[in-house]
């Protein structure tokens, strides 16, 4: 087992650069402290029931409180229970970097971060989203490998729903708790040679996206491939499709696309 | 011939100031042009810093000086921290006017204590470039290497301690762990 990892982590540094600005989860690294970012997702996911594309607009601000701290604060609204795009509620995200092991070409960094949303929609599903879904809170750890400029990426999280205010949780107590766990891989396509910030960087990611409900076991699994461009090393423009290959635990809008556009200002302040 | 003195005086208070004149600095830890940005910019910020020449590439940066001013060290390691990277290698030109200089032992230029290992005993003059060996300046193993070039706990601490009260430092001055 050990000699297929080293052959796959010997394969992969083939590729050369990498990137682990990931699409769909985030890496064990840290924005800088004192950087503001400010991002636009959106999500048009197919529901399975109506059949129509439910968009999800989430803007988000995310900020680097200090080296080992960072913050994001995100809205939701969306038109899946109506025709217009109403707010239905928002999140908080902590990341704390618990430690970091640097070379000049790689790292290999480990974050703990814990998420609290709270959201009034109707609640359509057993699985837990809390990206625009689901009321409650999530945490986990993060472990991010940069190797010869390949990055690599897991995390695990617990997660525990709640009421989405006077819309209950209606699929059993045991089932409001579950388990998250991600694996992601990026790479650097271009530029072959960097030679200053004006050059636009495109990265390809391939993530898996997996959750198990503790009280059934029941669980889903995507994957999820992207394409990101990055503007002026300070603008990020990333476009992703995760489509579900395990779906014994329900969603009703499980596949779709992200777009998202994100902003960074660094030394904010 | 009291404004002739005042002049000269000014002129050479501006060269001793002037005495470093660029730093080099490696970060690890990134491949991403993003991530060279942040530190591009987290240096920007310092009121001392006055041109950052970055190499994407190898992840150097080469910074400049506004005149007179009070150059940091510690402020351009923790700059490159602060965008959530390490040093791993810290340089600086300096120029030196006949120092005498022992290794293992600490001499004082221009304001800074510089402790300074692994060198042959000589006298510096004109322009050289010193690489800096403090904790945080190189990657961690390095630091732990550098270990046998001194006996002195001001290695570890970064600060005079009683091991160098010989040299007349207070007690607590910073101490630039250095080499040629």
């Amino acid at each position: 087992m050990r000699k297929i990892f080293v052959a796959f982590f010997l394969f992969s540094a083939q590729f050369a650069r990498a990137q682990e600005l990931f699409v769909f989860t985030e890496p064990a690294s840290n924005m800088a402290a004192k950087s503001i970012g400010l991002r636009l997702n959106n999500y048009f996911m197919k529901d399975l029931h109506s059949n129509r594309i439910n968009y999800h607009l989430l803007p988000e601000v995310m900020w680097g409180v200090s080296k080992n701290i960072m913050i994001h604060a995100e809205v939701f609204l969306s038109n899946e229970d109506q025709r217009s795009l109403i707010a239905e509620g928002g999140s908080l995200y902590l990341k704390y970097r618990l430690f970091s092991i640097d070379d000049v070409h790689s790292h290999f960094r480990v974050a703990a971060f814990g998420k609290y949303s709270l959201n009034s929609s109707y609640i359509h599903q057993p699985a837990i989203d809390f990206y625009g879904h689901s009321s409650g809170y999530e945490t986990g750890v993060v472990a991010t490998q940069l190797i010869n400029k390949v990055a690599l990426s897991a995390s695990s999280s617990i997660l525990h729903a709640t009421d989405n205010g006077r819309e209950k949780f209606l699929f059993g107590n045991r089932n409001r708790n579950a388990i998250n766990y991600t694996f992601s891989i990026g790479k650097l396509m271009l530029p072959k040679e960097y030679t200053s910030y004006e050059q636009t960087n495109v990265n390809l990611m391939l993530e898996l996206l997996g959750q198990t409900t503790l009280g059934n076991g029941y669980s889903y699994m995507d994957i999820a491939p992207s394409v990101q461009f990055i503007f002026k090393s300070r603008i990020r423009l990333d476009a992703g499709y995760r489509h579900p290959f395990i779906v014994k635990l329900h969603r009703t809008a499980p596949a779709g696309a992200l777009l998202r556009l994100e902003y960074n200002i660094f030394n904010a302040y | 011939m009291k404004k002739l003195l005042i002049i000269m005086i000014s002129l050479l208070s501006v060269s001793t100031q002037a005495q470093i004149t660029k730093v080099s600095l490696q970060a690890s830890g990134l491949t991403c042009s993003m991530c060279s940005n942040a530190i591009n910019k987290s240096l920007k910020s310092l009121d001392f810093v006055d041109k950052v020449e970055a190499n994407v590439k190898n992840s150097t940066f080469d910074i400049s000086f506004k005149p007179g001013s009070k150059i940091d060290f510690d402020k351009l390691k923790k700059k490159v921290e602060d965008a959530g990277f390490f040093v791993a290698r810290f340089t600086a030109s300096m120029h030196f006017n006949e120092v005498v200089l022992q290794n293992d032992n600490h001499v004082t230029v221009d304001g800074n204590v510089f402790h300074f290992l692994n060198v042959k005993d000589q006298v510096l003059d004109g322009d050289r470039t010193i690489v800096l060996l403090d904790k945080g300046f190189v990657p961690a193993k390095e630091y732990k290497k550098n270990n046998r070039f001194t006996l002195m706990e001001c290695y570890k601490t970064g600060v005079a301690g009683s091991c160098c009260s010989k040299a007349g430092l207070p007690e607590g001055t910073r101490i630039f762990h250095v080499t040629i």
